[in-house]
């Protein structure tokens, strides 16, 4: 992470988004061949990876302060973003413990965690946070263990029971989706919230995922890439929010298409959580714009044959149908049809 | 391969509770255990440079200081080794590895009210179960089933629980009137079962007539895998041939090969171990695939199942 400690992104009108040379090639670009369809594409979560984002149990970069600003900002206007349903209890403490051990073994500079039994003190440098605490005991926190921790981290993180060989979501918090709502999809089971996919049902992933995660260990943690796009640099793209961000996709022209389009990726890694036997989703999300793309030869020539090729069900589910020809055109003079090398690394 | 999972560990003290059941705890050489979370096994590993001996068992309690993990073991009449072993040479000081903890008989969280039901070593998933559901004010009920002559050792090991709460019978499920029991059950109770396998038939049996809806009934079975006729395996990739001994499992005997077979529970329960069957008939012993899958007879779970022919061939 560069440094940046004070709060300089805006994630809503007037955006404003920069990306330093080193943040553009930590993304994690997540297209490792020249065309895209589903696959269950889970990976052990080890530190290290083809890109630094995934160096990391939970990774953080130079917009941590301002994330976790906008998320503040969400959190304020809509505090139904984050829900957690009692029998969740455990899985809440698990959550802030992992938290609270990653963050501050992964970054000592920003983060310490004291811990004298149940007694424990935590410090956020980056956000000037120092609260002492009994783990375990809710009183001694300003908020709920689950919702404290979250708020202190970027990305979204849900949290699923597993009971009745299902996986249902019974926690969360929710403020930079790609268009689904914790709300719509609290108390759902794997494959109900996983409905509206296109294609992957009848491919059989969803059957093989849910075996997979039913048998996720402690300790063992998964990852995966999935994508969208964004226009404009906006984290919350909620169903609730539609009226304010829906007619964006309407707003790109040959001319702004570099600023305004955003591949939109999510690094979502999965953990066992040990007291409640849960499985945490975290969805860490990761906006690029096409300019920065462009800057990396071997991410624009295959962002471009993606796109030209994509299945015509999957970009619509995805929401590209508006502008994904004008980003098309856009790329096209810049890929000379070169062989690229497999796997997202910038080279 | 993947990093070996699991954390080095010794026997701290040994406590024998009846002639067939003995207390183990085991303690960290360093750091702490993770926690775990009521009804967990873990697969321990353990030795006397002969022979390693792998037996998944329920861990009856995390110490509050996470430096200590305590199983219960019985002395299993047809035992291939493993717990013979650990009644026989498991003293204090001998190291033991805890790998692959997890949870395949969690507590339903959502329940309104919890039926326990045991037999035997049945009890210890629920001896981390009552601890919990106590500290959370939970409605719960164990009945426990024992010979007269372990009464007081079960006793013993409930002596700290809510006595409103537990029972311990020496007479038949059916002599107690523990089908009537069930048949007054609420609609939203969810009833969880372990111990031998007549018991576990005779209560699924009951549950089911009572009309307990299947996703409110939970078992654990303490499989112990059973030997049976040797037969060979051979591995499609490599062409090698092995040899599965009667006493031994598919699972072991690949593992002795150095082969890096898939596994967890090593008791038939968690599916982790399946291999595609190329060729042969496998004699399916666990509880984990369906009807069709079994009659399909191309998939095979190495840590209980063996083979009805003289050779199987495996997508490995």
């Amino acid at each position: 992470m560069s440094g940046q400690t004070h709060v300089r992104d805006s994630y809503r009108p007037p955006f404003h988004v920069e990306n330093s040379a080193e943040t553009i090639l930590r993304f994690p670009f997540p297209f490792p061949e020249d065309s895209y369809m589903y696959s269950m594409n889970v990976e052990p979560h080890v530190r290290g990876g083809p890109v630094d984002a995934m160096s990391h149990t939970f990774d953080v970069d130079e917009h941590y302060v301002g994330e976790c600003a906008e998320k503040a900002r969400i959190l304020a206007e809509d505090p139904k973003r984050c829900m957690v349903l009692p029998h969740m209890r455990d899985a809440e403490w698990d959550f802030l413990e992992l938290g609270m051990d990653s963050l501050s073994t992964d970054y000592p500079e920003h983060f310490t965690l004291k811990k004298e039994g149940n007694d424990w003190l935590w410090e956020n440098h980056l956000l000037n946070i120092s609260q002492s605490f009994v783990f375990g005991d809710e009183a001694t926190l300003p908020q709920a263990p689950f919702e404290y921790m979250a708020r202190q981290m970027q990305g979204d993180f849900t949290l699923h029971d597993q009971r009745e060989n299902d996986l249902w979501m019974d926690g969360g918090m929710v403020t930079s989706q790609a268009d689904w709502s914790l709300k719509f999809d609290m108390g759902m089971s794997f494959r109900q919230w996983h409905a509206p996919v296109p294609k992957a049902s009848e491919m059989g992933i969803f059957d093989r995922g849910l075996r997979f995660l039913l048998m996720l260990q402690y300790g063992r943690p998964v990852r995966r890439l999935n994508w969208t796009m964004t226009i404009n640099p906006r984290l919350d793209t909620s169903p609730e929010n539609y009226m304010i961000w829906g007619e964006d996709r309407a707003s790109v022209t040959p001319e702004n298409v570099a600023e305004k389009v955003h591949l939109r990726v999510e690094l979502q890694t999965l953990y066992r959580l040990p007291r409640s036997n849960a499985i945490l989703f975290a969805i860490r999300c990761y906006l690029l714009p096409i300019k920065d793309i462009m800057t990396v030869p071997k991410w624009r020539k295959r962002l471009h044959r993606v796109l030209r090729d994509l299945d015509p069900a999957l970009a619509s589910y995805k929401g590209l149908d508006l502008y994904r020809s004008t980003v098309v055109e856009f790329l096209r003079p810049y890929d000379d049809g070169a062989s690229l090398s497999t796997g997202i690394q910038p080279v | 391969m993947a990093e070996r999972m699991g954390f080095p560990a010794f026997i701290e003290r040994v406590e024998g509770l009846t002639p067939t059941l003995r207390r183990f705890v085991l303690r960290k050489e360093k750091q702490i255990f993770p926690p775990v979370s009521p009804g967990s096994y873990a697969a321990l590993e353990f030795g006397d440079g002969e022979k390693v001996y792998k037996n998944a068992y329920s861990i009856v309690e995390r110490s509050e200081d996470g430096r200590e993990l305590t199983v219960i073991v019985r002395l299993a009449p047809q035992s291939r080794g493993g717990s013979r072993f650990l009644h026989e040479k498991g003293r204090s000081g001998l190291p033991v590895w805890v790998g692959s903890v997890a949870n395949l008989f969690p507590i339903v969280k959502t329940a309104r009210r919890h039926l326990l039901l045991s037999a035997g070593i049945g009890i210890t998933p629920f001896l981390s179960y009552l601890r919990k559901l106590r500290s959370i004010g939970a409605d719960y009920t164990l009945h426990h089933f024992c010979r007269a002559e372990e009464r007081s050792a079960f006793e013993a090991l409930l002596a700290e629980q809510d006595q409103a709460r537990v029972s311990v019978h020496t007479a038949l499920p059916s002599e107690v009137g523990l089908a009537d029991w069930l048949q007054d059950e609420a609609i939203a109770t969810h009833v969880y079962f372990c111990g031998p396998e007549g018991f576990m038939k005779w209560v699924e049996e009951t549950t089911h007539r009572c009309g307990f809806a299947p996703g409110k009934v939970h078992s654990e079975h303490f499989f112990v895998p059973e030997g049976g006729r040797p037969f060979e395996v051979i591995l499609a990739r490599s062409g090698r041939k092995i040899a599965v001994k009667a006493d031994e499992t598919l699972l072991e005997a690949l593992e002795q090969a150095d082969v890096d077979a898939p596994c967890m529970c090593r008791g038939g329960a968690c599916g982790a171990c399946a291999v595609t069957v190329l060729d042969g008939q496998p004699d399916h012993r666990d509880h984990v695939l369906t009807e069709a899958e079994r009659a399909s007879g191309n998939v095979i779970l190495t840590c209980v199942s063996r083979a009805k022919t003289d050779t199987l061939t495996l997508d490995l």
